[in-house]
């Protein structure tokens, strides 16, 4: 809090200091800056606080389940008391553990389809922005982006339905089949743009002078491209793994009994009672989220210190 | 330059040059079938069945006779106002986002160092990336009847007796603007982060006020932020189906939960697939018609601001 607003303070008076070196009078310039610093510096307290509150905002519900985590008695909404039986409690449940089994199995499945795919339309992307078919390739991943989910995940249903009865593709009535193709579709397209962004920027005379050198295709996507894409391969696998580990609605449309995934889990239980084990897994798997999150700024940091990107460049590719 | 010019002029090294071209354009084919086959298909299938019928109790659908008679049953009165409550949480969600996001991005980009940006914008992201559906548990504890912020009102003396908010549609509308707050600050973060400050100085310089230089300055060069955050809020607000599931009972039940309800409960696909087909052809609606204003405003925008813009550019371009 401190912190903050004597950061912002200073940024304020160097920026008034500026603007004073620039006004030609003296005269003026010995009025102007009192009076503008205190308005300043008061928007600024002002903004600065609404900030603040809204970061309270953003992590209350995430605290309150943290705290509850540790809740003693039966029902996760009534406090009884504090300590760490719903901890001992999920991971004895085998059932709970059978949860965190496949949506763990799931999200490393979706990633590696997603990151497959996506890579290598990625490249394509970047390599021939006026081909014709980028338009509606372009097309379609925007359309997969702006489709709700529900409308997804209720087209999907049917489909593996048919698939596996009238079609006899029975790979198709297998649970994690499923959520590994229903998870990838939102993901693939979201690689797609972060390899995308990355490799935009990249020269193709490389490849082209490999490929006069004599490089097969294999031997110069391996020497040449993948070691370029890299950081932006590594960041939309951790993003797809998380984007799957957190699905709740395609899951529970098309997991299978047997197959069932976490949320799927916490979903079904919410019309039951909910029950504080809920609360002592979601803190488990955040920390898991926040330490793929962390290793997807690194990597991200790593490779802006090459291109010199900046933060506003970090956010554009988490948001997709 | 020079050397594609070169390569392009040898014979030998053009075939080359060209199995490289059609080689890049194939990545992108594995997407597309991948794509095509789990998005598009399925969306068609949806389709399809949605001018069928429900034929018998233990049936899901047929396509024996074709009709429009699903959209009519569709539009039932109960679908309406559902609908009418969806549109109104969704647009009312929408601007909430954007009057909490707008100062918060502004803070976040113009008053902070670079450093600390990069903190503020990992602690925006750890609740996003939160389960979604954990996140929402959160608020159904805290809001609950007998849940800690009812007892504390009440032993504060500032309510008579517990919380009633659970299970409404107030409920249901604090959740969403919760849930879909990061989409909105991350686009406009991007956006204010990537404008040139000195224009604001200048335009202070220039005597403008500061709700003026908000107004002409910052304001019309975050448009593009504006309308890529109300577009990533509102699109999957409209289709939302685990916010109003977790905290909107009986009274704020939204879309998105008549669809899942008749492919989970009824197990009338038909009328189903008929609902997603109008909610789906809504949002498009929606999109199309907000691009067009969007498009309006910027050029309205773009006439009014174009002198300054023209002169601040070069100095923009030079600076970077």
């Amino acid at each position: 809090m401190t912190g903050v607003r004597t950061d912002t303070g200073t940024t304020g008076a160097m920026a008034t200091a500026a603007s004073a070196d620039r006004i030609a009078t003296p005269a003026t310039a010995a009025a102007a800056p009192t009076a503008r610093k205190r308005r300043r510096s008061l928007t600024d307290v002002l903004i600065a606080a609404w900030g603040v509150l809204g970061l309270l905002f953003l992590f209350f519900p995430v605290i309150v389940i943290i705290v509850y985590s540790f809740n003693t008695g039966r029902q996760l909404r009534s406090w009884d008391g504090f300590g760490f039986s719903s901890y001992e409690n999920a991971l004895s449940n085998p059932t709970i553990v059978a949860t965190i089994q496949v949506s763990i199995l799931a999200a490393a499945g979706s990633a590696v389809v997603s990151t497959i795919l996506g890579s290598l339309a990625g490249v394509a992307l970047a390599r021939r922005p006026s081909a014709r078919w980028v338009g509606w390739l372009t097309l379609l991943l925007g359309l997969i982006m702006v489709t709700p989910e529900i409308v997804n995940a209720v087209s999907l249903l049917p489909w593996f339905v048919d698939l596996s009865n009238t079609w006899n593709l029975s790979i198709f009535s297998i649970g994690q089949v499923r959520l590994i193709v229903a998870h990838s579709l939102f993901s693939c397209a979201v690689v797609t743009f972060i390899v995308r962004a990355r490799m935009a920027g990249v020269d193709e005379s490389l490849e082209e002078a490999a490929a006069d050198l004599g490089a097969p295709p294999l031997r110069r996507f391996l020497d040449i491209t993948f070691p370029l894409m890299r950081p932006a391969v590594i960041s939309g696998a951790l993003l797809a793994f998380t984007l799957s580990l957190d699905n709740t609605v395609l899951s529970s449309f098309v997991s299978v009994a047997g197959s069932t995934p976490w949320p799927v889990y916490v979903f079904a239980s919410l019309r039951a009672t909910l029950r504080p084990e809920i609360a002592a897994v979601s803190t488990l798997m955040l920390g898991l989220t926040l330490i793929a999150l962390a290793l997807v700024g690194l990597v991200l940091r790593r490779a802006s210190k090459t291109t010199g990107d900046t933060n506003g460049g970090l956010a554009a590719t988490l948001v997709g | 330059m020079a050397v594609d010019a070169a390569v392009r002029t040898a014979p030998a090294a053009r075939t080359g040059g060209r199995r490289l071209r059609w080689s890049i354009g194939m990545l992108a084919l594995p997407i597309s079938v991948w794509l095509v086959f789990f998005f598009i298909v399925p969306f068609g299938l949806i389709l399809w069945y949605s001018f069928g019928d429900k034929p018998s109790l233990y049936v899901t659908h047929s396509n024996d006779v074709l009709s429009l008679d699903r959209y009519v049953e569709a539009v039932s009165p109960a679908f309406l106002q559902t609908f009418g409550r969806t549109l109104e949480i969704s647009v009312v969600g929408t601007i909430l986002c954007l009057l909490i996001a707008f100062p918060m991005a502004y803070w976040m980009a113009t008053k902070l160092s670079p450093r600390r940006q990069g903190l503020v914008l990992a602690l925006v992201l750890i609740p996003y990336w939160t389960n979604f559906l954990v996140r929402t548990i959160g608020w159904q504890i805290t809001l609950s009847p007998e849940g800690f912020l009812s007892e504390g009102l009440q032993a504060l003396g500032l309510r008579d007796g517990p919380l009633e908010v659970l299970y409404t549609m107030p409920a249901v509308q604090l959740g969403v603007v919760y849930n879909y707050l990061p989409l909105m600050i991350l686009p406009l973060y991007v956006a204010l982060e990537r404008m040139d400050h000195r224009l604001l100085e200048a335009s202070r310089d220039l005597g403008a006020n500061a709700f003026e230089s908000f107004r002409r300055v910052t304001l019309p060069l975050a448009l593009p932020g504006i309308a890529a955050g109300m577009l990533l809020v509102f699109v999957p607000l409209m289709g939302d189906y685990i916010t109003p599931s977790v905290l909107g009972g009986a009274q704020g039940g939204m879309v998105g939960q008549m669809v899942a309800g008749q492919f989970n409960r009824a197990q009338n696909w038909a009328l189903g697939s008929a609902m997603a087909v109008i909610l789906m052809l809504a949002i498009l609606a929606t999109v199309v018609i907000f691009a067009l204003v969007a498009r309006l405003v910027g050029s309205v925008l773009g006439r009014v601001q174009r002198v300054d813009l023209s002169a601040a550019l070069p100095q923009q371009g030079g600076a970077r």
